[in-house]
C-alpha cells in the first residue's frame, strides 16, 4: 500500500514544476479574482453584471460576434486546412507560412494594416472605384464587418491547424476504399472526411469561439467604437473606474459561460465519435 | 530607516565627500543615488519628447539612468501601492484619476523645497499632483475640404451637418463629448458643470449618425483625417500639431476646446521617491519645458517657459487660446466619472 | 448472392516511379472464376499492379480489360471491383452494418434491398449479430470478415485481396485462408490475391504469378510452380531448394561447377549451361548418391532438416521423415536422389 502510494507520487514528480506554474499563474489568480467578485460577501456585482440591460446586451453582442467569427473561420478554414493536408509538401510549407504569418505579427500592426486596406479611401475601395465596380465606397471599416474581417484574420490559424491535423490523421486507405466502393468525391467528403475530421472541427471552433470572447483591440479599432465586447467593459472597470469587484464579476461570468460552452462541445464531440 | 540603509548612506556620504570636497553637507541630506529610476508615462512620441527635454539633462546632471515604461495605468498604480511592490518612481496620471489617487492615498506629497513651482499659476499648485503640461481637445479638419476659414468654429457648427457636411470622428468617452454637446445646445462655457446628463445625451443623439468612428487611441483622429476616412475629428492638439509639422493637409480650430492638464505623481512607497522629486524639479525648469512644448505642442505650466518658445511654434500652443476655451472639471469627474461612463456605454449601444 | 464474375486481361503494363520501374511490361490473363495469386518479394511491383487494376494508380502504358472492355481510363468508383486492403480500411466511425452497406448506398440501392443484402453478406462471413459494433470493438479476424463482406456485397466483377492476412496470427491466418477459398469458390468470384508468403500462395491459388523487379517471372498452377520453376528466381523464392549450375556433357548427364556429375532428365544440348533444382524432401532413393558429413540438424516435428557438406564440395539441404534419433553433427551419411526428381531449367 505504502509503496504503491509512493510510487504514484514518484510518478507525478516530473510534473511538479508544471503544476507549480499552473497554480501560481493560473489557479491562484482565478481564485483571487473570484474572491474579488464577492468582496464583502455580496453578490450585488453579479446582479449588476447579469441583471442590467447594458451588460446583458454587451454579453449578447460578444457572443454574436464570436459566433459569426467562428462560422466564417470554419467556412474559410476547412477548405484551407484540407488543402494543406492533401497537397504536396512543397505547397503545404508555402501555405503554412501564409497561414501562420499573422501569428508572428503584432495584433496592432495587423489591425492598422486592415485600416489601410478597408477604409473609405483604402486600397480595396479605391481599386473598385477605379475599376468602375462601385460608385460609392463600401463601408467595410468602423462597423460590424470590419470587426469580423479583422478577427477572422487573427483567428483563422487556430481553425486551420486542428482541421489540418484531423485531415492528416485520416488514413488514406479509407479514401481509396471509399473510392473503390463506388463513392464520388462529394460522397467521399461527406461520408468519410467530414465525420472523421469532426473532432478537429470542434477543437478549432471551440478555440476560435473562446478566443473571440476575449477580443479587445481589434473590435475597438476596426469597429469604430460601435462594437462593444465584454473585454472592453472589463478593461474599463479595471483601469478607469477601478471597480475591481465588478470587473471580477464580469470576468467570472464570462469564464463560466466559456467553460460551459467548452463542456458542451466536449460532450458533443464525444457523442459524435461514438455514433 | 533601517540600520542597514543608514550604514549604506554613511558609506556613500564618505565616498561622496572624498570625491567632491565641500559638498559634504548637501550629501548628508541626500539619499544614496540609485543606478536608475523608473518613469512611467503614456509612451509614444511623448516619451521621445520627454527624453529630449528632461531625461537627457537629468541623466547628465545626476548620473542616474532614466528607465521609461508605459502606458499610464491607474489600475496598475493602485495594484502596485496596495501590494507594496512599487516599480515606478514617478508616473503620469489622468486628471480625474489624480484626484481619486490623492483621495485613495496612493501618492506622495510634492516636496516644494525640491520642486520649484513659484512661477506656476496658483490654481495648479496642488500638494500631491505635479501639473506637467496643458493640452486641449479641439477640432481638427481637412484644409482641402474646408478652405479659407470655412471650417466649423464652434460646437454648434460641429452639430450643423447641413452647413458642414462630412463624416466626423469623436472620442469614445463621455469626457469632452458631454461638454461639447451642452455647448452646442447653447449652455455657456462657465455653466457646463454640473453636467445635465439628459440634455447632453439628447443633443448627442443628433450627432450620432454622423460620427463614423468613435476613436479610442490618441493616434486615431489624426490618422483618420489623413486617410480621409473623416473630414472632421476631435482630438488632442499635439497629435494634429505633429501632422501639421509634417505637412499634412490638416488645421486646428481652437475655439471652445476642452483644456486639461497633464499630471505626474510619485507613487506612495516609491523606492526612489527623492530622485523622482528631483525629476519633477527638472520638469519645472522653463527652458526645458520650452523644448518639450516645441516638440509636442503641449506647453508647460511654468509661466516663464513661453519666453523660450520659438514664435513660429506659439500659434500651435493651447495656452495662446486659453480665453476661448474651458477647463475640464476633474473634480466633477472624480465624483461622477463612473456614472458618466456607464451612461455613455449604454448610449453607444442604443440602436440609433 | 449471385456471381457476376468476369475475366481480366492486362497487357503491356508499364509504370515508373522516377528511376525505378515498378511495372516493366506486365501482361496477365485471369480466367473467370479463377483465384490467381501474385507472389513476389516486397518491391517486386505486385502492389502497384493491384493498384493499377483497381484504378488507384495510372499506368504509363498498357491496358486493363474486364470481359474484353477496356477500363484503363475509368476511375476506381466506376470499375465495380471489390477490394480488401492490407489494414482492412474499415470506416472507423461506421458500424459493421453501415460499413457493409456503404458500397450499396453509393450505388443508390433501395433501402430494403440494402438491408437484405447486408444481412446476407454478414451471414456469409459468419458475422450475423455483429451489425451494431464499431470496427474497433472487433478482433482482427472479425474485421477481416467485415472487410470481405463489404468487398463482395455489391457483386463486384473482380475481387482484389492485398495481403489481407499479414496482421493475423498463424492459426487465424490458416482459418481465414480456407474461408476465403471456400467463399471464392462458392461465389465463383474472379479473384486476385497478393502475397509475399509462398506457403499461403500454394494453399490458396488456382494459379500463381511470380513477380520480381516489375516483371512476371512465371504464371502457372501451384504444382507446376513448385515442381517446374521457370528460372532460378522462382525456384529459389518458392519453397526450400538446392540450386546449382552446370553444363550438359552428354544426354542425361550434367556436370556441375566443381566437377560433380549428375544424372538428370533434361532437354539441353551438349555444352549448354543449365540450372539444377533438387527439393530437400525429394531425397530418398536414387542413382545420384552423395556422401558427406552432417553440419547441422534440426528437428521439425514431421521431419528432420539436415545441412550436409558433401565430399565432392557441394552443400545440400535435405529433409527426411523424422524417424529414430536426430543425427548428431559430424555423423557421416549417404543421401541419394532419383534423376526423375531433379528439375533442370
Amino acid at each position: 500500500m505504502f509503496s504503491r502510494m509512493s510510487g504514484r507520487l514518484l510518478g507525478i514528480a516530473p510534473a511538479v514544476p508544471a503544476l507549480i506554474v499552473l497554480f501560481v499563474f493560473f489557479l491562484y489568480p482565478v481564485v483571487r479574482m473570484l474572491g474579488y467578485s464577492i468582496e464583502g460577501g455580496t453578490f450585488e456585482w453579479y446582479a449588476k453584471a447579469l441583471g442590467e440591460g447594458l451588460y446583458l446586451q454587451v454579453f449578447l453582442n460578444t457572443f454574436e460576434i464570436a459566433f459569426w467569427v467562428t462560422a466564417i473561420c470554419l467556412v474559410l478554414g476547412y477548405p484551407l486546412g484540407f488543402l494543406l493536408a492533401t497537397t504536396t509538401p512543397g505547397w503545404a510549407t508555402l501555405g503554412f507560412i501564409f497561414v501562420l504569418l499573422p501569428l508572428w505579427t503584432s495584433v496592432l500592426v495587423r489591425t492598422y494594416a486592415w485600416m489601410v486596406l478597408l477604409g473609405r479611401n483604402g486600397v480595396f475601395n479605391r481599386a473598385m472605384l477605379e475599376a468602375g465596380l462601385i460608385s460609392d465606397p463600401i463601408p467595410m471599416l468602423n462597423n460590424f464587418s470590419g470587426v469580423l474581417i479583422g478577427m477572422v484574420h487573427v483567428l483563422l490559424p487556430y481553425m486551420v491547424l486542428p482541421i489540418y491535423g484531423a485531415v492528416r490523421r485520416v488514413d488514406p486507405s479509407l479514401v481509396s476504399a471509399a473510392e473503390g466502393l463506388g463513392a464520388s468525391n462529394a460522397r467521399i467528403f461527406r461520408r468519410v472526411y467530414l465525420p472523421l475530421t469532426l473532432p478537429g472541427i470542434f477543437a478549432g471552433a471551440v478555440i476560435v469561439f473562446v478566443l473571440s470572447l476575449g477580443f479587445y483591440i481589434t473590435p475597438a479599432l476596426l469597429g469604430g467604437g460601435r462594437v462593444i465586447m465584454v473585454a472592453v467593459m472589463i478593461e474599463q472597470q479595471v483601469h478607469q473606474t477601478l471597480n475591481w469587484p465588478f470587473a471580477a464579476a464580469l470576468s467570472a461570468s464570462l469564464l463560466v459561460v466559456t467553460l460551459a460552452i467548452y463542456a458542451l462541445a466536449q460532450r458533443f464531440t464525444r457523442s459524435s465519435e461514438a455514433a | 530607516m533601517s540600520t542597514k540603509n543608514l550604514r549604506r548612506r554613511q558609506a556613500m556620504g564618505l565616498a561622496g565627500a572624498a570625491v567632491v570636497t565641500g559638498a559634504s553637507s548637501a550629501f548628508a541630506q541626500e539619499p544614496p543615488k540609485p543606478a536608475q529610476i523608473v518613469v512611467n508615462h503614456s509612451g509614444g512620441s511623448m516619451g521621445t519628447a520627454m527624453r529630449k527635454a528632461f531625461f537627457t539633462t537629468y541623466e547628465k546632471k545626476y548620473g542616474i539612468k532614466v528607465v521609461e515604461t508605459s502606458p499610464a495605468d491607474f489600475g496598475k498604480l493602485r495594484a502596485m501601492v496596495d501590494s507594496g511592490n512599487v516599480e515606478w518612481d514617478m508616473t503620469e496620471i489622468g486628471g480625474q484619476d489624480a484626484i481619486r489617487a490623492v483621495d485613495m492615498k496612493l501618492v506622495e506629497k510634492i516636496d516644494d523645497k525640491i520642486v520649484d513651482r513659484s512661477k506656476y499659476p496658483e490654481k495648479v499648485r496642488t500638494p500631491y499632483v505635479f501639473a506637467s503640461s496643458v493640452y486641449t481637445t479641439i477640432i481638427g479638419y481637412r484644409t482641402d475640404v474646408f478652405k479659407n476659414g470655412s471650417q466649423p468654429k464652434s460646437w454648434a457648427d460641429w452639430w450643423d451637418v447641413k452647413k458642414f457636411p462630412g463624416a466626423r470622428s469623436m472620442r469614445n468617452h463621455p469626457t469632452d463629448n458631454l461638454e461639447f454637446a451642452l455647448l452646442a445646445d447653447g449652455v455657456p462655457m462657465d455653466k457646463i458643470y454640473p453636467i445635465d446628463f439628459d440634455r447632453a445625451f439628447k443633443k448627442l443623439d443628433q450627432i450620432k449618425p454622423h460620427v463614423t468612428v468613435w476613436w479610442s487611441t490618441g493616434q486615431q483622429p489624426a490618422q483618420l483625417l489623413l486617410d480621409k476616412e473623416v473630414v472632421l475629428a476631435t482630438g488632442w492638439n499635439g497629435r494634429f500639431y505633429d501632422l501639421i509639422k509634417k505637412g499634412g493637409p490638416i488645421a486646428i480650430e481652437w475655439n471652445q476646446g476642452a483644456l486639461k492638464q497633464g499630471s505626474f505623481v510619485i507613487p506612495r512607497g516609491a523606492k526612489n521617491a527623492y530622485w523622482g522629486q528631483k525629476m519633477l524639479a527638472e520638469m519645472s525648469v522653463p527652458q526645458q519645458q520650452a523644448i518639450y512644448a516645441s516638440e509636442l505642442g503641449y506647453p508647460g505650466l511654468n509661466l516663464e517657459s513661453l519666453n523660450y518658445v520659438d514664435e513660429k511654434v506659439k500659434p500651435f500652443l493651447p495656452t495662446q487660446y486659453i480665453d476661448q476655451q474651458f477647463w475640464i472639471d476633474d473634480a466633477w469627474y472624480a465624483a461622477n466619472g463612473t456614472k458618466a461612463l456607464e451612461l455613455w456605454n449604454a448610449w453607444l449601444l442604443k440602436k440609433a | 448472392m449471385q456471381a457476376r464474375s468476369a475475366d481480366l486481361k492486362v497487357q503491356g503494363l508499364e509504370k515508373r516511379f522516377g528511376e525505378v520501374a515498378a511495372l516493366d511490361g506486365v501482361s496477365l490473363d485471369i480466367m473467370s472464376g479463377e483465384l490467381l495469386t501474385i507472389l513476389g518479394p516486397s518491391g517486386s511491383g505486385k502492389t502497384t499492379l493491384l493498384k493499377v487494376v483497381a484504378g488507384f494508380e495510372k499506368a504509363d502504358a498498357g491496358t486493363v480489360r474486364i470481359d474484353g472492355i477496356d477500363i484503363t481510363a475509368l476511375p476506381p468508383a466506376r470499375r465495380d471491383i471489390g477490394m480488401v486492403f492490407q489494414n482492412y480500411a474499415l470506416f472507423p466511425h461506421l458500424t459493421v452494418r453501415a460499413n457493409v452497406a456503404f458500397p450499396l448506398e453509393m450505388r443508390n440501392v433501395a433501402r430494403a434491398e440494402i438491408e437484405t443484402r447486408v444481412t446476407e453478406a454478414l451471414q456469409l462471413v459468419e458475422l450475423g449479430g455483429y451489425d451494431k459494433r464499431l470496427p474497433k470493438q472487433l478482433s482482427g479476424g472479425q474485421q477481416q470478415r467485415v472487410a470481405l463482406a463489404r468487398a463482395i456485397v455489391f457483386n463486384p466483377r473482380l475481387l482484389l485481396l492485398d495481403e489481407p492476412f499479414g496482421a493475423l496470427d498463424r492459426k487465424l491466418r490458416e482459418t481465414m485462408q480456407l474461408e476465403v477459398r471456400r467463399l471464392q469458390r462458392r461465389l465463383g468470384l474472379t479473384t486476385i490475391f497478393i502475397t509475399h508468403d509462398q506457403e499461403e500462395a500454394l494453399v490458396l491459388s488456382d494459379r500463381i504469378a511470380v513477380m520480381n523487379q516489375g516483371r512476371i517471372q512465371q504464371v502457372a498452377t501451384t504444382t507446376e510452380i513448385y515442381e517446374r520453376p521457370a528460372n532460378r528466381f522462382v525456384a529459389d523464392f518458392v519453397g526450400e531448394s538446392n540450386i546449382f549450375h552446370g553444363t550438359v556433357t552428354e544426354p542425361g548427364v550434367i556436370s556441375l561447377e566443381g566437377g560433380r556429375r549428375l544424372l538428370a532428365r533434361h532437354s539441353g544440348k551438349t555444352g549448354q549451361r543449365m540450372g539444377v533444382l533438387m527439393r530437400p524432401e525429394r531425397f530418398g532413393r536414387g542413382t545420384n548418391v552423395f556422401a558427406g558429413e552432417v553440419k547441422e540438424a534440426v528437428y521439425l516435428g514431421v521431419s528432420f532438416k539436415l545441412r550436409i557438406a558433401c565430399d565432392d564440395g557441394l552443400e545440400l539441404i535435405v529433409r527426411q521423415p523424422a524417424r529414430g534419433e536426430l543425427p548428431a553433427a559430424g555423423t557421416r551419411v549417404n543421401v541419394s536422389i532419383d534423376p526423375e526428381d531433379i528439375h533442370v531449367f
